[in-house]
């Protein structure tokens, strides 16, 4: 009974389909990385203006740009426009800001600051050179007309994107 | 009972078990530009036996025309080779000045390769704040003979006294330096006399040399004089013939009354003697 069972069950398994599945695993490491070098710090030089100009006081927040693979990436930074954090405000606020090269890895990169694109609030740079980019973010906030700033906390934030292309 | 040994002797290989000391130290040098653009790497580097620089980190700003040329050469020259053993350049030709940052890593270069360091400006331009560091390492037990924590550490060894004699001390040394110092001295006369008897040869023969050019030159003088003596001998005064009578015909004095000298009789005999004479004389050398 045995020797006509076994054969008839040994086939039945062989003719079963396999099937499997095997994993393909990547990670893809970002080419491209932002570091905060410095915090910034709003200067108070007149009541009614808040500025990160050395001079008047202030210290104007660095950010770093790693850049490992050249022209994959580009760099978008955003000076402020609006206080993230302050007293109730009543009246406008004026804002001027720039962003501009501060330091570089490489000698070419002084040329991001010629060939950059402004447009409303953003600095936008091809980062066409491999290496590191510090680029220093000037804000200037003027409260109303010649207005002194409430008492209080003011915060604001620039906004630095690697961007690829 | 087997048990209890192996217990004891793994207890014994845990006690025994050695310890080895050793020091990787790793550091970074102060900023060797502090000073100017030249830097001596002694005074940069801590004069470690066995320390290698890992790395060159530099920094400075730029400041130039945007439309100007301008290389930076950040370099340090072999010390052994020749050279350089470390060349970094910055081309800011055509570009706005800026700061700029670098880190160049370098293959573990021992210290006795690194010479002069400088930085170096070519074109219109300059650098300002510049900053210029070394990271290194080295081994606090690279020498084994310095701390006696290091492994195979080799004490010093004190100095053995040994009696030494003085073979300037010995009488036959001193005796046969005496000796030789007597035939130099004497060498050294002798050598001295030649050499005053050869300079007073010189001297002579230049003293000679020089009378004979003086004597030629008086001969010329004299054989000059006598020429014109000789010269002066020939001379005919103009008036020589203004003083001679007026020319007249002088005849001979001596008058010949014939023309015919007649034969000599008597010097034929004497003739005709000499002949026979000579005609035996000769004929002697025929007769045998």
């Amino acid at each position: 009974m045995l020797k006509k069972v076994l054969p008839v069950v040994l086939m039945g398994l062989m003719s079963s389909a396999v099937a499997a599945e095997i994993p393909i695993v990547g990670t893809v490491e970002s080419k491209c990385v932002i570091t905060t070098d410095t915090q910034g710090v709003y200067g108070n030089p007149t009541p009614s203006k808040l500025t990160t100009n050395m001079s008047d006081g202030g210290v104007p927040p660095i950010v770093r740009y790693d850049v490992i693979q050249a022209d994959y990436y580009k760099a978008l930074i955003s000076h402020p426009e609006t206080f993230t954090e302050s007293p109730a405000l009543g009246d406008v606020v004026n804002w001027v800001g720039l962003v501009e090269v501060a330091e570089v890895s490489d000698a070419s990169m002084s040329a991001y600051d010629n060939d950059k694109r402004l447009y409303n609030n953003v600095t936008e740079i091809d980062l066409t050179i491999a290496g590191s980019t510090w680029f220093k973010v000037t804000s200037t906030a003027n409260y109303g007309y010649d207005k002194a700033f409430p008492a209080g906390q003011y915060r604001a934030t620039v906004q630095a994107e690697c961007i690829a292309i | 009972m087997i048990q209890l040994r192996h217990f004891w002797a793994v207890l014994a290989l845990l006690v025994c078990s050695s310890y080895s000391y050793s020091e990787e130290v790793y550091g970074t040098s102060p900023n060797a530009a502090a000073f100017g653009l030249n830097w001596v790497m002694t005074n940069v580097l801590p004069q470690q036996a066995g320390l290698t620089v890992n790395g060159v980190v530099y920094r400075y700003t730029a400041v130039k025309d945007p439309d100007s040329d301008m290389i930076v050469w950040v370099q340090n020259e072999n010390a052994i080779d020749g050279g350089y053993i470390f060349r970094e350049s910055d081309d800011w030709s055509g570009l706005p000045g800026n700061t700029i940052t670098k880190q160049v890593p370098v293959g573990s270069i021992p210290i006795e390769y690194w010479g002069d360091g400088s930085i170096q400006v070519d074109g219109d331009g300059s650098v300002t704040d510049p900053l210029v560091v070394y990271n290194y390492r080295y081994d606090s037990c690279f020498q084994v003979t310095t701390d006696p924590l290091c492994p195979d550490y080799i004490p010093p060894v004190d100095p053995i006294d040994i009696a030494t004699e003085d073979p300037l001390d010995d009488e036959y040394v001193k005796e046969q330096l005496e000796r030789k110092a007597v035939l130099d001295e004497e060498d050294e006369e002798d050598r001295k006399r030649r050499q005053k008897m050869s300079e007073e040869e010189r001297e002579d023969r230049r003293l000679e040399s020089i009378l004979g050019a003086v004597n030629s030159s008086l001969l010329a003088v004299e054989s000059l004089k006598k020429h014109s003596e000789l010269l002066s001998l020939n001379y005919i005064p103009v008036n020589y013939f203004d003083s001679l009578p007026d020319p007249q015909q002088y005849g001979d004095a001596v008058v010949l009354k014939d023309s015919n000298l007649p034969e000599n009789r008597k010097a034929r005999r004497q003739s005709v003697s000499q002949q026979l004479l000579h005609q035996e004389l000769v004929n002697l050398q025929y007769e045998k």
